[in-house]
């Protein structure tokens, strides 16, 4: 546990320095994440080593005290999103005088870490609460850091951000007012003991959770906020912190709901989940421009962690769980590498639009090659992390023959993603009349950016061990 | 109809009032402020539900306390994007 809490804390005191030492704010921010990358790995190392453990911060008694939980999926969380942080300000160490990147990015950067951290590590309805504004605040001011041409996508975020959590809060407020608990596991022994009706304050929760987390339809902020940021804020955007509230909608429906009410949930889960595949394949195919593709592509992923959560609650198989955070996995690496090389060539090629990236597989061979190797594990070819956490998604549906209209739509899902992938693969090798480079691309950022798509391959042989902490 | 239940019920219009007013808009300062009148509603909420025993809920109190503190910072997060959003129109 203690060094979960180090993995968590240090961001925070990380940003606190860098708000004080402006000058030294990229150093500082830097080294914090391959620290807290390092505590992160050590806490997965303790947890399986030693089992998982809880603790109460401050000592207080249960009721009073916020409960930490340190298990094999935490451990795993906390340990992406250290991961994610540091390749994602290496590359930015890399580039940010070139991208004109504001200094404003690390202190706000290492703030989202500390956020989201802690977010994965409690198990309180009321520190999520904290931790979903926090997280929200950081990533409204992230946006901001594009200028003005952010601001309105800033301040539509801001506002669909802050009403969520207002949901959120009264549906606690209401479940507290049931049940007189804000502690996860204590709640649902009291639900399970002397269920009422708290339907209202589940469904209030899960709006304001679904809003957080862009699942389709209420992910119509999410395209314009990640494709206005810079290319470095996107990645985190979509890599992370969607999974912040996606991460609570499981937690929560699988733990807090009755279950007459698990059955209603999954159907809603099932059907939005499809919707999102489908209509966010196809948004992302029509848009002409290449971030904002990238943009409704999350959308459209995020409705494969639906499908996984409404079969979990719908078949109570566990082996959804796994599906469900491999996903979580495999999209935020993968999504980071494509943001990253697309953020970089279009800094370089100097253009927003998808036509900018024409003869981009001759111009800047090796960032194509990372969106082309991401998109592979998007699409879910094997045998990338995309393509192991799709087929822990199909295998179980095959035995479950009422729900055989799952399969075309995935089919589709996937076809889709296939078509808005080859598309920019297609563009960057018409060689006829290459978009040339405003200045000489750098090869470091290239391959930081690249790294990422590297590691989603690289998923596929640490599966099993993945899959076993997973709950196997 | 019990105090409690009238408390709640003047919670429930006032969350009413504030998602119009943040759904219809369209100027950036009355969203402000139905989101404020959302926030309002539910601290209502939870004061009410804390004054149901005796004596009253002390937790529901912190969390009271500890939401203005974020609604307060988040009001004023937005009011300066209001006001740069204002300064670059001009």
């Amino acid at each position: 546990m203690n060094f979960a809490l180090a993995a968590a804390l240090l961001p925070l005191l990380a940003a606190v320095l860098a708000l004080c030492w402006r000058r030294q704010a990229a150093w500082l921010v830097w080294l914090s994440t391959l620290f807290s990358l390092l505590l992160a790995l050590a806490a997965l190392w303790q947890v399986v080593t030693a089992g998982p453990t809880t603790m109460q911060l401050g000592g207080w008694q249960t009721g009073l005290a916020i409960r930490w939980q340190l298990n094999e999926l935490s451990a795993l969380l906390l340990l992406m999103t250290a991961l994610i942080h540091s390749l994602v300000a290496s590359y930015s160490l890399s580039q940010w005088r070139a991208a004109g990147l504001s200094a404003d990015f690390w202190p706000l950067s290492a703030l989202l870490q500390a956020a989201l951290s802690s977010l994965f590590l409690s198990v309180d309805l009321f520190n999520w609460y904290v931790t979903l504004e926090l997280l929200g605040l950081a990533a409204v001011a992230l946006v901001l850091l594009s200028g003005k041409k952010a601001l309105q996508a800033a301040m539509r975020y801001l506002l669909l951000s802050l009403a969520a959590s207002l949901c959120y809060l009264l549906g606690v407020a209401l479940l507290y007012g049931h049940y007189g608990w804000l502690d996860v596991p204590q709640l649902a022994v009291a639900i399970s003991e002397h269920p009422v009706d708290h339907r209202l304050a589940l469904w209030l929760i899960t709006a304001g959770l679904m809003l957080k987390a862009a699942l389709w339809p209420l992910h119509i902020w999410l395209p314009a906020a990640h494709a206005a940021a810079p290319a470095p804020v996107s990645a985190l955007l979509s890599a992370l912190v969607v999974k912040g509230p996606l991460f609570m909608l499981y937690m929560i429906w699988s733990q807090l709901a009755g279950p007459e009410l698990v059955v209603t949930g999954s159907w809603l889960f099932l059907l939005t989940g499809s919707m999102a595949l489908l209509a966010g394949g196809w948004s992302a195919l029509r848009t002409p421009y290449a971030k904002v593709m990238v943009a409704y592509s999350t959308v459209a992923q995020l409705g494969y962690g639906l499908l996984a959560l409404g079969l979990m609650l719908q078949l109570s198989d566990p082996v959804f769980t796994q599906a469900l955070f491999l996903f979580v996995l495999a999209h935020a690496l993968a999504k980071t590498s494509t943001f990253l090389a697309v953020g970089e060539m279009q800094l370089r090629l100097g253009g927003k639009r998808l036509s900018t990236f024409r003869g981009a597989s001759q111009t800047m061979p090796l960032a194509m090659f990372a969106v082309a190797v991401a998109g592979g594990s998007l699409i879910g070819l094997p045998p990338s992390g995309g393509f192991v956490a799709k087929w822990h998604l199909l295998l179980p549906l095959w035995q479950h023959s009422q729900l055989w209209w799952l399969l075309p739509v995935i089919l589709a899902g996937t076809l889709l993603s296939a078509a808005y992938i080859f598309r920019l693969v297609v563009l960057a090798f018409n060689r006829a009349k290459p978009v040339s480079p405003d200045f000489a691309p750098a090869l470091l950022p290239q391959w930081l950016a690249l790294l990422p798509a590297l590691l989603v391959w690289m998923l596929a042989f640490a599966s099993g061990a993945l899959l076993s902490w997973l709950g196997g | 109809m019990s105090l409690v239940h009238w408390y709640l019920l003047i919670a429930a219009a006032l969350w009413g009032i504030g998602c119009y007013g943040l759904i219809r808009g369209p100027e950036l300062l009355r969203r402000i402020i139905a989101l404020n009148l959302m926030g309002a509603a539910v601290f209502l909420v939870m004061v009410t539900l804390a004054a149901r025993t005796e004596p009253a809920d002390g937790v529901l109190h912190a969390l009271v306390l500890t939401g203005l503190v974020v609604a307060v910072s988040a009001t004023a997060f937005a009011l300066a994007l209001v006001a740069r959003t204002l300064s670059e129109q001009a």
